[in-house]
């Protein structure tokens, strides 16, 4: 059926902070969500690092951020990542960037995810 | 050259609080903690240090950020020390620091220093198993499923490094410091051994574009399977991010568990490591899913087979 996943609802995520989401029930977060406001910014949980692709990046569960969360941190190897989009600015994968997920927030706040995006 | 392992590893780290508590969790003993770092101890007394990224005490990290900022190796005597000295020093920069110890760095550009060993000599049994044909290994009435026991990682193990050329890497820690080959992963890179120690590795290279260089992970001995297995347990029930494990590798022999860190690297629990010495003769395979492990497990949810577990 090709209806939206609810994620969660806005008030969910602290503002300025990440958190991981396991739709399919996988038994890990396979996608993480940004949240910038009233924004909301989603990438697969897969790190793009070579011979590493789609490694878990989160070093504690939620944990997707620096210290002044202002990029995203691989805790495999340390690459960080632009937040808004996705690069790949330090670390073992420059040039490469993060699979964005396309994110619907409704009127009431409740925070849908496409379904073609649930990274597996 | 008698190095004898790895005393300790020093990091310059974005988020020092996370740093602490991380390695807290993991069963290091904190010693000297604030805001500013702290040093993490095992039994043995092998340590991680942990720094802010911009302290000035620390050496320069490498152009790629990784936050290994420095390799300490343990020596047995001043004789070690002021060869490692006269032997760095023909080619480089060797700086002796105030506390008797040395500092140069590696062909790949990796901070090295060097000190009489900080390792203690320590005493404590390995895990014990019975098994039929054997003498019990656990007196009778002694318990072996005891999810209570406290669990302190014994001895730093070893690093792995990402360099750019690992002949170039290997050729430096065999022809300068003397190590020795213990195996190899023919597409990867060899798995090196000092003098002073018959652990099967302190060192593992592996090779990677130059953009990738820094360390894949570094790990701590811990008393054997079970405990590496309920150490695991606990830790990824703090929450924290199991990368790949439980299980057991072929070189080596060592059982592991490998976590994501906020050192931005991984961190491994290691128990039951084969040991060697120069009568060894190496192995080498090209590394697959195959030949890096006999077994690898998922830790799941516990649950109650029969339905009505009371
Ligand atoms: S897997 Fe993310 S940096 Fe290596
Ligand atoms: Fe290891």
């Amino acid at each position: 059926m090709n209806t939206s996943l609810r994620l969660c609802h806005l008030d969910d995520i602290s503002d300025g902070d990440a958190r991981g989401f396991d739709p399919l029930g996988s038994g890990r977060d396979s996608l993480f969500v940004i949240r910038d406001g009233s924004e909301l910014i989603g990438y697969l949980n897969a790190c793009p690092h070579r011979g590493y692709e789609g490694t878990s990046m989160a070093w504690r569960k939620d944990q997707f951020l620096n210290k002044a969360k202002d990029r995203i941190l691989c805790g495999a190897h340390g690459a960080q990542f632009d937040i808004r989009t996705g690069e790949c600015l330090r670390g073992p994968c420059p040039g490469q960037s993060l699979t964005p997920v396309q994110l619907t927030i409704n009127e009431h706040g409740d925070v849908y995810l496409h379904p073609t995006d649930t990274g597996k | 050259m008698n190095i004898t392992g790895l005393d300790c590893l020093v990091f310059g780290v974005d988020d020092v609080e996370a740093c602490n508590q991380y390695l807290t969790d993991y069963g290091l003993t904190p010693k000297d903690v604030s805001a500013a770092g702290g040093r993490f101890e095992a039994l043995d007394g092998t340590a991680i240090e942990i720094r802010h990224q911009d302290d000035p005490s620390l050496p320069p990290a490498l152009p790629t950020g990784s936050m290994l900022r420095k390799t300490i190796h343990g020596v047995a005597d001043q004789q070690t020390l002021n060869a490692i000295a006269e032997e760095l020093g023909k080619d480089r920069e060797v700086k002796r620091l105030d506390d008797g110890s040395i500092e140069a760095a590696d062909d790949m550009g990796f901070v090295l220093g060097f000190q009489i060993s900080c390792r203690k000599p320590i005493s404590v049994p390995a895990e014990k198993i019975n098994a039929p044909g054997d003498e019990p290994g656990r007196p009778v009435n002694v318990i072996g499923a005891d999810e209570s026991i406290e669990i302190i990682p014994r001895s730093l193990s070893h690093v792995v490094y990402f360099v750019p050329d690992s002949k170039k890497a290997e050729a430096f820690y065999i022809e300068r410091l003397g190590f020795r080959v213990a195996d190899r992963f023919t597409n990867l890179g060899p798995f090196l051994r000092p003098q002073g120690t018959l652990d099967h590795h302190t060192i593992f290279l592996v090779n990677t574009p130059p953009e990738m260089q820094g360390v894949e992970h570094f790990t701590f001995h811990l008393g054997g399977p079970n405990e590496l297995l309920l150490a695991g347990k606990r830790f990824q029930d703090k929450g924290y991010e199991s990368f790949w494990g439980p299980g057991r590798h072929i070189y080596g022999s060592n059982w592991f568990w490998y976590f994501n860190s906020p050192m931005g690297v991984h961190v491994e629990y290691d128990a039951d490591m084969d040991l060697h010495d120069d009568s060894w003769t190496p192995r080498e395979i090209d590394a697959s899913a195959d030949a890096s492990q006999i077994f690898n497990f998922t830790l799941v949810d516990k649950w109650m087979p029969g339905g009505d577990p009371h």
